[in-house]
């Protein structure tokens, strides 16, 4: 009777018992249970997370697409090739996905069959997802395996795998920033090594700490001598003038004497062309100035490297895992009951066009 | 089934599709004649729209947004598939009143008449789309679309909705004259928030839940990723798409069948 039944709705067997009945079979039988394991993280830079307030925090929170940017770095890394390698060498990935208790069409090599990496990837890229969510900037890591305990190792072996991402994308802006100013002050400190070195040679080799201060110590010394000798000239001739035969004349006359030529001899030590203060005096001066200059250059080169230090710093970012990798103690997908009912659904609707389709194609011959 | 029915099912479906054949060449002849391009203008009558739409856009520089589409493939890409339904459906407003006397005829069909004009869109609109955007490849102003599969997948699943729509508004009309007057409005509001003008990914997060509950702006997307592949970030669910046409076909089928009934009785 019920064949009979079925042989007059045809139409009802074939576009609802049956998809009907394949669904309950599948999802009661056959479908394995898929374990979710979720953790949530953020990738956030200090340059966002800079303390502020009023308008200055209006406008951050509006120029939120730096996180963003980064995040999705992260992201695009999570669901790359590169990672799945990286993956597969740690975790045996393809034994995870290729589980003795999954059914057939589930399983890793599945019903294409094919063992090869870019299958593999395929299969890898629907069983984790990454969902940003714009609002909060958390990102959300999903990864599905036949057991709770794979689908958490996967998952935590990710976040650790991002987290070196992340170590080795700052390191890298950090060298890249740094690197250049490190070299200026590397040159700077070099020339002011060198213009110190020339400056102390020079002084050793001349035997000269100062010219110009020596040579006003010199001129100094002179201009005593000279009062000196305006003195001893005014006894001799206030002697003279007194007593000419005086025989102290002689001997006033010869210190006079002596005092000129220590005079002539002291001045040309400061003024005369070879070997005085003032012949020495325009090299010590240029060796002094690079000194100065190269100080100056040093002291700029350091303070733009503590600066680029500051901007590496600022341009540092996190990734913050704010839940770990979740377990679950019960599948929840798939999602039998609910997979039966839409099949059932859809199948109703086939049913219902098409038997009006059918209605109206047979009016046609009527 | 129908004891009535003297001619198998198969059969009876062979006298449907030669009905519809001929509705299409009659649609087809009374529309665009045999003067000057003649038929031609099935295909040259959406292009030219196309092609304005596509110059008013690049002038208004559209698309900016650094999304690296080309302002050109992002205009035929979006344009021609609104044609596919808003067109269908204007067509079919009048379908069955228009052609109320064809009928009486035994092996004529209310459906039939929506299904010869709904063809008949969807073939103009397919050829435009083809022409331009290989036109515009020659050119070397659009590039080859990336996955020609993906491409094919959301222009039949723009020609579902757009056919189960058409169908749903012809039959409408015959109940209410209401519907013909409405629907114009409604499709030049619906026209700019039916994906063709932006990408969903352009929309702020509130905007994109709501922009994603019209089913055709699942159809662009689905074309667009088709057409520029990773280049864009799209967002579609084709079970969305599929389940909403799916009811549309129901409740269009079922309508048009009672609104055949009602024309004839």
């Amino acid at each position: 009777m019920i064949t009979a039944w079925l042989r007059g709705h045809l139409l009802f067997t074939f576009a609802v018992l049956v998809p009907t009945v394949c669904s309950v079979l599948y999802f009661s039988l056959i479908a394995s249970d898929v374990y979710v394991s979720e953790s949530h993280f953020i990738v956030s830079s200090s340059e966002n997370a800079m303390p502020s307030g009023g308008i200055a925090e209006m406008l951050m929170g509006a120029s939120l697409s730096h996180g963003q940017s980064d995040s999705s770095q992260v992201h695009d890394y999570i669901l790359s090739r590169d990672a799945l390698k990286e993956l597969s060498e740690r975790l045996k990935i393809e034994q995870i996905f290729a589980h003795r208790e999954a059914n057939f069409f589930d399983r890793f090599p599945g019903l294409t069959g094919g063992r090869s990496f870019e299958e593999l990837f395929l299969y890898y890229t629907k069983h984790v997802s990454v969902e940003p969510d714009p609002m909060s900037s958390i990102s959300v890591l999903s990864v599905r395996a036949f057991t709770p305990e794979d689908a958490r190792r996967i998952n935590a072996e990710l976040l650790d795998m991002s987290e070196r991402l992340v170590n080795t994308l700052n390191e890298r802006s950090r060298r890249d920033l740094i690197q250049f100013a490190d070299n200026e002050v590397k040159i700077a400190s070099d020339k002011a090594k060198d213009a110190a070195v020339a400056l102390l040679s020079y002084r050793s080799n001349q035997t000269v700490y100062e010219p110009n201060k020596e040579a006003a110590i010199q001129l100094e010394g002179v201009s005593k001598l000279h009062q000196q000798l305006i003195t001893t000239e005014a006894e001799i001739a206030e002697i003279r003038k007194l007593s000419p035969d005086n025989p102290q004349i002689a001997g006033l006359e010869g210190s006079a004497d002596l005092l000129r030529k220590t005079i002539n001899a002291e001045t040309g030590k400061v003024t005369s062309s070879s070997g005085s203060f003032s012949a020495r005096a325009p090299t010590f001066e240029r060796l002094q100035l690079d000194v100065e200059f190269a100080d100056k250059q040093l002291g700029m080169a350091l303070a733009e490297l503590e600066s680029a230090r500051a901007e590496a710093q600022k341009k540092q970012i996190y990734l913050e895992r704010l839940t770990q990798p979740s377990v679950q103690d019960k599948a929840m997908e798939p999602r039998r009951i609910r997979s039966i009912i839409t099949a059932f659904i859809v199948s109703l609707l086939f049913w219902g066009i098409a038997t009006i389709l059918v209605a109206t194609v047979r009016e046609h011959g009527e | 089934m129908a004891e009535a029915s003297t001619t198998s099912l198969a059969d009876s479906f062979a006298i449907q599709w030669r009905v519809i054949r001929a509705l299409f060449l009659r649609e087809l002849i009374t529309r665009f004649g045999r003067d000057n391009l003649g038929v031609l203008w099935l295909v040259g009558e959406p292009m030219l729209f196309t092609l304005g739409v596509t110059t008013l856009w690049s002038l208004a520089g559209l698309a900016h947004k650094g999304s690296g589409i080309p302002i050109v493939a992002f205009a035929v890409t979006g344009y021609s598939s609104v044609l596919m339904w808003r067109n269908s459906a204007s067509q079919c407003t009048h379908a069955i009143e228009g052609n109320r006397p064809l009928l009486f005829h035994r092996s004529v069909q209310a459906i039939d008449v929506c299904l010869a004009r709904i063809a008949l869109e969807v073939t103009g609109a397919t050829g435009s789309f083809i022409f331009l955007s290989s036109f515009f490849t020659y050119l070397g102003w659009m590039q080859p679309p990336d996955n020609i599969a993906l491409v094919i997948e959301g222009w039949l699943m723009l020609a579902w909705f757009g056919a189960s729509l058409a169908l749903l508004i012809g039959a409408a009309c015959v109940f209410s004259d209401l519907v013909h007057r409405l629907w114009q409005p409604v499709s030049y509001i619906l026209f700019p928030m039916s994906g063709a003008a932006f990408m969903v990914d352009w929309m702020p997060k509130k905007m994109q839940g709501l922009v994603l509950y019209l089913p055709m702006v699942h159809g662009v997307e689905l074309l667009r990723h088709g057409y520029f592949g990773t280049v864009v970030k799209t967002h579609y669910d084709l079970g969305y798409m599929a389940g909403f046409c799916l009811v549309l076909t129901l409740c269009a089928v079922y309508l048009v069948r009672v609104a055949g009934h009602r024309i004839e009785f």
